[in-house]
Parts: C-alpha cells; sequence; structure tokens
C-alpha cells in the first residue's frame, strides 16, 4: 500500500511550509518516524518523520518549493512497487479514522463536513504559481475576476475541494446578500462589507498566513460566546519563591527558573477542580478530556506559535518547568515537531510579555477557555486599610458561555488566585 | 438479536449499472453480490442493446467500404452479404464482452445469485431461481439496476417475424425486404441506418415533429437531410393507426397532419417507441420507494426513499436511458453506500450518442435549450466539409455546433453530427464537466489531421472566427 506523505500543519495559523532539505533520495528505503525532510514554515523549522516504512517512490516536492498544508509531497510504498501517483481527493480529504487534522474542525453549529472541509484547504497537487494552490475551473476563474472575488475565500464542493461555477455564484449570492453573517455562510468570509475609502490608499493582499489567522480568529468569535473576567492576584509568595530558589532552581537542574511553571500548575490545579474548563463542544454534546494539555502562546517575529506541554496533570513542578524550558529552547532554535504543536486543551498567553496590564484574548478552538497574564509588577494596594507595596497580577479568563457559566469561571479563577496567593508548593 | 446482513451491497440486475456497482463496491472493500435474472451477465446493453447494434453498424460500414470501393481505387467485382454470418460475428463479440464481465465479477470477489429477485423487507431479497427454488439473502445496501423493455403499443406483442422490438430484430431469419420503423429515437434510427445499408426499403414513422426529437433542432433537420439523401424514407408528425399483421408481414397506417390516412406494408415493423422501466415485479409498493410513472425517485447520491435502497440506470426517474449514465450511477451509488467522499450525478454532462451515419453525439443544452434558460448565446459552427480528415474518410456531411454562453465563454452544450461524432464528443464533456470555455477548447491544440479539429475550429468560431472557412 503507497502511503502518502503530506506536508503538515505546524501551528494554528500556519498555511504553508518550505521543504528546505530532503534526507532520502528517491528509490532509498526509510524506516517509520526516520527522519525523511526538514521543512521551515513562518513559524518553525522541524524534521519531518516519515509516517511509514518503505521505499521513497515519489517526490512530488522539490527542496526549496513552497506548498500548502496538506499538499502531498511524496509517496513511500511499502512493498517498493511502483511508483503510484496518489488520487488528489485522497490527499486532501480528511478520512474518517485517520489522524485528526492540527486544527480540529470547528464545532460550529453548522458543523459537519463543511467545517471539517474549511480547515482542510483545497490543496492536493502542487500546481502552477499561477493557480496557486486553489482547484478551480477556468470558467470559475473568470467569474472570480470579473467579481473581484477571492477564491480561496470559496469553499469548494467538488472532488479534492474544487471550486465549482455553483460554489462561486453561490459565494456572491451570499455576498451580496448582506455579508458575512448572511445565510450562515459556510466558509468564514473575513471581509464583510468591501472598504469604501476615498483617500490615498495601498492594498496589500494577506499573505497565507495572515488569511489563515483571520479565519481562525473570526470562526472562533462566531464560534463560541466570548465572556471576559478579570482577577488581580498578590504575587507576593511567586515572587518570593522565586528569589529565594532561582539561583539553586538553576544549579540543580540546569534550567532557569521563569513565572511560567508557577500559572501553569495553578492552571492544572483549577481545572482538577473544574473539569468543563478542560472540554469541547461538539454539537450538542460535551468532550471532557482526560489529559490537561497546556499550550503556551509565544510571540514570534512574525506570528505566533502555541507550543503545548503534554499531560501537564501528570507533571510535577519540576517536570513542568522542565518542559517549558524544552519547548521555548526549540521553538526559537525553530526545531518544533508537529506533535509539539497539537492537541492543546488550554491555553496560557502573556499580554504583560510588553508590559500590557491584561489582555481579552480570543478562544482558541475547539478549547472553551484561555488565561492571559498580564504584567507582574509592583503596585500599591491596601492591606490591613494601609497602602502596602506588592507584586500584582491582573489574570484575564475568555470563556465560552456555551458551556461556562460565569459562577464557573468566577470560581475557576478565584482558584488560581488562591493558589497563586498562598503558593506553598516546593519547586525545589 | 438479529443477525448481521450477509452482504453490504447486493445489486439486482447484471446491466451496465448493475455489474459496474458490483465491481465498484467490491473495490472499495464491501462484500457484494449480484442478482441476475438471466443466463448471461451483461444485460440489455451487452446482449440486445448497445454491443450487437454497434457490431451490426460495423458490419454495414464495411459492406459500404465495398459498395463504394470504387471510389477508393478499389475494384470489388463480387461481394454479398451472408446475414447468418453477421450474426455469428454479433454473438461472438458479445460472448466474449459476457465472460469479460464474469471474470471482472470474480476478480472482485463479487458473489452471484441466479434467479428473480425482490424486495422482501428491510434488507431482505428473496431470489427464485429458474427451478422456484427461493432463498433469502440480507443486505445493508441495495442497488436496484433492473433496467427497461421496449414500450409496446396497445395490444400488438411482438411475434419475431412481423412485428419487432430491438431484441427480436437481432434474430431474424433473414434481412427484410422492407422495413417500417416506428420511433426515430436512438434506436429507431440506429436500425434505419443499418438494414437501409444492408438493403431494406426503411420507413421511419416519427410522431414528434423531427426526427432524434431530444437533439439540437439543427442536428434533427441534418439528419433527415443525410436519410432523405441516402433513400431513407422518413415521416414526421406522423400519427399512428391501425398496425395489422397480412399473409405478407404487416401494415402500418399513419396520419400526417389533418390528412388522410395512409398505410404502408412492409415484411416487418421495429417498434422503437421509447422504454418501460422493470420495476413492477420487485415488490416495491411494499417499500418506502416512490415511483412516478413507474419510474424510481432517487436523489443526486441514487437514493430512494427506503433506506438502504439505492436505485440507478434505466428505472431512475430524469435518468437519461444510456449504458454509460447507469455505469456513473452505479459507482455513484455504491461509493454512497460505502461512505467515501463522491460528487452527485450531474445529468448536464452526459454524452448523448446516437450510433447511426452519419453519427451523433452531443452534450449540454441545445441552442433552443439555452435560449430558454436565459442565457446570451454564442454559437460557434465548422462543417466536416472543411475538415481535411473527413475529406480523407469520404465524409461530407456534418458540423460541429458549440452553444456558448457569451458573457464568460461558458460551454453549454456541444452538438455533432457526422463522421465519429460519438468519439469526438468526449472532448467536449471533458470540457464540460472541468468547467473549461470555449476559448479553453479553441486554444487546445488538435492534432492534424483528425476530426477533432472540428471541434477546435467550432470553438474558435464561438471565440471569434475560425480558421479554415
Amino acid at each position: 500500500m503507497p502511503t502518502n506523505v503530506i506536508m503538515p500543519q505546524m501551528g494554528e495559523s500556519v498555511a504553508e511550509g518550505t521543504i528546505t532539505k530532503w534526507y532520502k533520495k528517491l528509490g532509498e528505503r526509510v524506516d517509520r518516524d526516520e527522519a525523511l525532510f526538514e521543512i521551515s514554515t513562518d513559524k518553525v523549522d522541524a524534521e519531518i518523520p516519515s509516517p511509514a516504512a518503505g521505499v521513497l517512490t515519489l517526490i512530488l516536492v522539490k527542496e526549496n518549493e513552497t506548498v500548502a498544508v496538506n499538499t502531498v509531497v511524496a509517496v513511500i510504498d511499502g512493498e517498493g512497487a511502483a511508483a503510484v501517483v496518489p488520487a488528489p481527493e485522497e490527499a486532501v480529504v480528511p478520512k474518517p479514522g485517520a489522524a485528526p487534522p492540527a486544527v480540529p474542525p470547528t464545532p460550529s453549529p453548522a458543523a459537519g463536513l463543511s467545517a471539517a472541509s474549511a480547515v482542510a484547504r483545497p490543496a492536493a497537487f502542487p500546481e502552477s504559481a499561477e493557480t496557486g494552490e486553489l482547484r478551480t475551473s477556468p470558467l470559475v476563474r473568470r467569474i472570480a475576476r470579473e467579481h473581484h472575488v477571492d477564491l480561496g475565500q470559496v469553499k469548494g464542493s467538488g472532488l479534492g475541494g474544487r471550486v465549482s461555477k455553483k460554489d462561486i455564484l453561490d459565494f456572491i449570492e451570499r455576498r451580496s446578500a448582506g455579508g458575512a453573517g448572511a445565510a450562515a455562510p459556510e466558509a468564514p468570509q473575513v471581509t464583510a462589507a468591501p472598504v469604501i475609502f476615498t483617500g490615498p490608499t495601498q492594498v496589500v493582499p494577506m499573505t497565507p498566513m495572515r488569511r489563515q489567522i483571520a479565519e481562525h480568529m473570526v470562526t472562533s468569535k462566531r464560534t463560541s460566546a466570548h465572556v471576559y473576567t478579570v482577577v488581580e492576584a498578590e504575587m507576593t509568595r511567586v515572587v518570593a519563591t522565586r528569589e529565594r530558589c532561582k539561583e539553586e532552581f538553576e544549579r540543580h537542574h540546569g534550567i532557569k527558573l521563569t513565572f511560567t511553571p508557577f500559572f501553569i500548575r495553578a492552571c492544572v490545579e483549577a481545572i482538577r477542580e473544574l473539569p468543563i474548563i478542560n472540554s469541547s463542544v461538539d454539537g450538542t454534546n460535551i468532550i471532557y478530556k482526560r489529559d490537561v494539555n497546556i499550550g503556551i502562546a509565544v510571540a514570534l517575529e512574525n506570528g505566533l506559535i502555541v507550543p503545548v506541554i503534554k499531560r501537564a496533570d501528570e507533571k510535577n513542578f519540576l517536570g513542568i518547568a522542565r518542559a517549558v524550558q524544552d519547548l521555548a529552547d526549540r521553538a526559537r532554535a525553530k526545531r518544533l515537531s508537529v506533535e509539539d504543536v497539537q492537541g492543546g486543551t488550554f491555553t496560557i498567553t502573556n499580554p504583560g510579555g510588553f508590559g500590557g496590564l491584561f489582555g481579552l484574548p480570543i478562544i482558541p478552538q475547539p478549547q472553551v477557555a484561555i488565561l492571559g497574564v498580564g504584567a507582574i509588577e509592583k503596585r500599591p494596594v491596601v492591606r490591613d486599610d494601609a497602602i502596602a507595596i506588592r507584586h500584582m497580577v491582573y489574570l484575564s479568563i475568555s470563556y465560552d458561555h456555551r458551556v461556562i457559566d460565569g459562577a464557573v469561571a468566577e470560581q475557576f479563577m478565584g482558584k488560581i488566585k488562591k493558589i497563586l496567593e498562598n503558593w506553598d508548593e516546593a519547586v525545589l | 438479536m438479529a443477525e448481521a446482513p450477509k452482504y453490504d451491497v447486493v445489486v439486482i440486475g447484471s446491466g451496465p449499472g448493475g455489474y459496474v456497482a458490483a465491481i465498484r463496491s467490491g473495490q472499495l472493500g464491501m462484500k457484494t453480490a449480484i442478482v441476475e435474472k438471466d443466463e448471461k451477465f451483461g444485460g440489455t446493453c451487452l446482449h440486445v442493446g448497445c454491443i450487437p447494434t454497434k457490431s451490426l453498424l460495423l458490419n454495414a460500414e464495411v459492406y459500404d467500404y465495398f459498395k463504394n470501393a470504387k471510389e477508393f481505387g478499389i475494384i470489388c467485382k463480387e461481394f454479398s452479404l451472408d446475414w447468418q454470418a453477421i450474426l455469428a460475428r454479433k454473438s461472438k463479440v458479445v460472448t466474449k464482452l459476457s465472460k469479460g464481465v464474469e471474470f471482472l465479477l470474480k476478480k472482485n470477489h463479487v458473489e452471484t445469485v441466479r434467479g428473480f429477485a425482490k424486495l422482501a423487507g428491510p434488507g431482505k431479497i428473496s431470489v427464485t431461481d429458474s427451478k422456484g427454488a427461493t432463498q433469502e439473502i440480507t443486505a445493508k445496501n441495495i442497488v436496484l439496476a433492473t433496467g427497461s423493455e421496449a414500450r409496446l403499443l396497445p395490444g400488438l406483442e411482438p411475434d419475431g417475424k412481423a412485428l419487432l422490438t430491438n431484441k427480436e430484430i437481432l434474430s431474424l431469419p433473414e434481412i427484410p425486404k422492407s422495413l417500417v420503423i416506428i420511433g426515430a429515437g436512438a434506436v429507431g434510427v440506429e436500425f434505419a441506418s443499418i438494414f437501409h445499408r444492408f438493403g431494406s426499403k426503411v420507413t421511419v414513422l416519427e410522431m414528434l415533429p423531427r426526427a432524434v426529437p431530444l437533439e439540437d433542432e439543427e442536428i434533427s433537420a441534418e439528419l433527415e437531410k443525410s436519410f432523405r439523401h441516402q433513400g431513407i424514407a422518413i415521416v414526421t408528425q406522423a400519427k399512428i393507426g391501425k398496425v395489422l399483421k397480412t399473409a405478407k408481414g404487416i401494415s402500418v397506417e399513419y396520419t400526417v397532419g389533418d390528412g388522410k390516412p395512409q398505410t404502408l406494408e412492409a415484411d416487418t415493423c421495429l417498434v422503437a417507441v421509447g422504454r418501460a422501466p422493470n420495476t413492477a415485479n420487485l415488490s416495491l409498493e411494499k417499500t418506502r420507494v416512490k415511483l412516478e410513472r413507474g419510474f424510481v425517485k432517487v436523489n443526486g447520491y441514487m437514493q430512494t426513499d427506503e433506506p438502504g435502497v439505492y436505485a440507478i440506470g434505466d428505472i431512475v426517474a430524469a435518468s437519461p436511458l444510456l449504458a454509460h449514465v447507469a455505469s456513473m450511477e452505479g459507482i455513484v451509488a455504491v461509493t454512497h453506500a460505502a461512505g467515501k467522499p463522491g460528487e452527485p450525478i450531474n445529468y448536464r454532462q452526459i454524452p448523448n450518442c446516437t450510433y447511426g451515419e452519419p453519427e451523433i453525439g452531443s452534450v449540454g443544452l441545445t441552442e433552443r435549450q439555452a435560449r430558454e434558460a436565459g442565457h446570451k448565446v454564442k454559437i460557434g459552427k465548422f462543417p466536416f466539409a472543411a475538415v481535411s480528415k473527413a475529406a480523407i474518410l469520404g465524409a461530407r456531411e456534418g458540423f460541429v455546433k458549440v452553444v456558448s454562453d457569451e458573457r464568460y465563454g461558458e460551454i453549454l452544450g456541444v452538438h455533432i453530427i457526422g463522421p465519429r461524432a460519438t468519439e469526438t464528443i468526449a472532448e467536449a464533456v471533458m470540457a464540460m464537466r472541468l468547467e473549461g470555455t470555449v476559448d479553453d477548447i479553441a486554444h487546445t491544440t488538435h492534432a492534424h489531421p483528425t476530426l477533432a479539429e472540428a471541434l477546435g475550429e467550432a470553438a474558435h468560431a464561438a471565440v471569434d472566427w475560425a480558421i479554415h472557412i
């Protein structure tokens, strides 16, 4: 059985990747999980392991070529038989039972197929630069030109996601019927209304990555009922613990003691009491996840990546600190693997990185909550009717009111605040 | 607890719809069986339809070459037809292909069940074999592919001598001296082409105002012109009156418009007035399957209203009665049954082929249909008379007509009449399926000299100007 090797999705908002190196030549044997090729994306560089053992019978994407996520880049044949060009539809249509796509289908009420195919962008074989990664037809391209339609926004109903005449005419009709909100469009539309501005302008098309971010953000806003709450926590004990232990911690374990593991530990403990925070919505079902996989949003030069600490609930403070250090090192060295950025069940972001007091982040689908950690700074606070100087932090949470009610969110935040303010866990 | 169904898919009928469905079902890894009432697999298409008629049409074409041998510089002093040998060759072709179907079914692990099938409750089929023994088989999905039979004139049963359908005409003891064909659809036109060239005096009677009434009007006109030129009498708007068997053969009374009734005497008469679906004996009345004048109603994935029951081919309401349509419907149905991604059937992109002389191949909307649908129509037409390859073949008739929408150059329909039209149409079907424009066909390099060049030229004509005219 020939196995298709696809360009993996590295991170929430990565739409394409460049193959920088093939480790194997055509006709060479490769073992399962052996490094097959190296990719570079907007966010990470990574070695991609082979999905199967066999002979590399077909290389479809050469070194330094950039292709869309989910594009078939090579074929491995288990029996070493002649190369078989994979049917294009097999390459992109997510098969039931196959590995879930990097970004899980948005559990929108419209749900089902449409959401799944909105994620798996039509992109099978690398096509010419002129047509890009989209599968359309000559007729569709003409109609698109006349109606100024960005074909990337049109969901294709044909084989392999091909955009047909009907698809684009439906799209235009929906668009003219009143923009994004009208008739619950299946694919998120980034532009709701044409921008009307009479002064001089410069029109820059979105990069595929920008478009992906835009789509994910808008999809999340439309999917989840976002509600926000902010608490303030005193960090005196945490700061003191860190000051007291940081030198010894680094000496003993060879890693820096940062604030991040403190917040992760607090979240894990709070989730233990309120497992709904660690859930997903699937139609009218709520899916509780046993593992607590905490994603940590890390700003990069041109975007954002969210490496995930898997099973954070099974790790002690040191384990978490090590995992954070390891992911941070690899993110900086662009050595994250696909696995590292998948499977998050709850996310922590850090709007305080540039001094922000607090932020109100958008929930990464299909999670149901995200914690924002503001800047830790000394502030005057009232203690025993006197003004005191304390290390303080604003903690915000964006939660999905479909499944989390205000009281639950407040309890969750109260629990985190309590853990941080009364920090008593040994860190060494 | 009920037992699990024995099969994932059971197909009833092994015509070009049923056997293709069964093969694909097997390929998709489903446990599949096919039920056939006749001795051999292949259905109407293989035994009394497409294959035998096209085989006879080739005999007629070869015979024509002999008749015109002098034009090609070949002197043939003595040649004649051997009707029995013609039928033998036809049977040889049919047998070979029938074995092929059997082999393919076996190769794809399709089990075969002999007998007449009826639905016997949800997921249940009872099959009665020729000895009267009945067995029950169970299936998760059932594909009805029982095909159709020739429609008859009221009160007139075919007798194999004076009154024939497409079945009996294939085993006539000899070539009739005179033949009346009722119906100028594909079947009537093809048999007219065969027997006229074999020497029969052929008259075609058509009730509607034109021959091949489903085709573009210009195609009908060209065919009628060609038939008259060849010496095939064709009468349109002919209302059939009394049809009587006589001592010599048959007499057919007909009236044109308000005219006086006229009577035609002939050795034999072929009834080709359409086909009736074989749905009456399937026990469908006990299911939720909905019928429309005997035809089964389905959705785009060939699902009937009864869960787990699909219908394909000639029995489907609003589906063209063509073998290749049945095959595609079979693929659509079992792909859906397997839960695999697939497209629904699209009847706009199906080639219609009539294999007479001249051949007709068409796809999509006729000019009239396009105008009625509100398109701003742009026509591109090119005659085979200006095509080198047609000149080489000695063909002078026919043309390619491209119907396009002016706005985007969308190809709405392509209509070809002339040499090898049924082959050339394939390119147009593909262009339409891929939503190509007339510019795409015009800018496709067509090999020279070929008949396909006519399509390229017609597309050029639809864009601006053809070159070779």
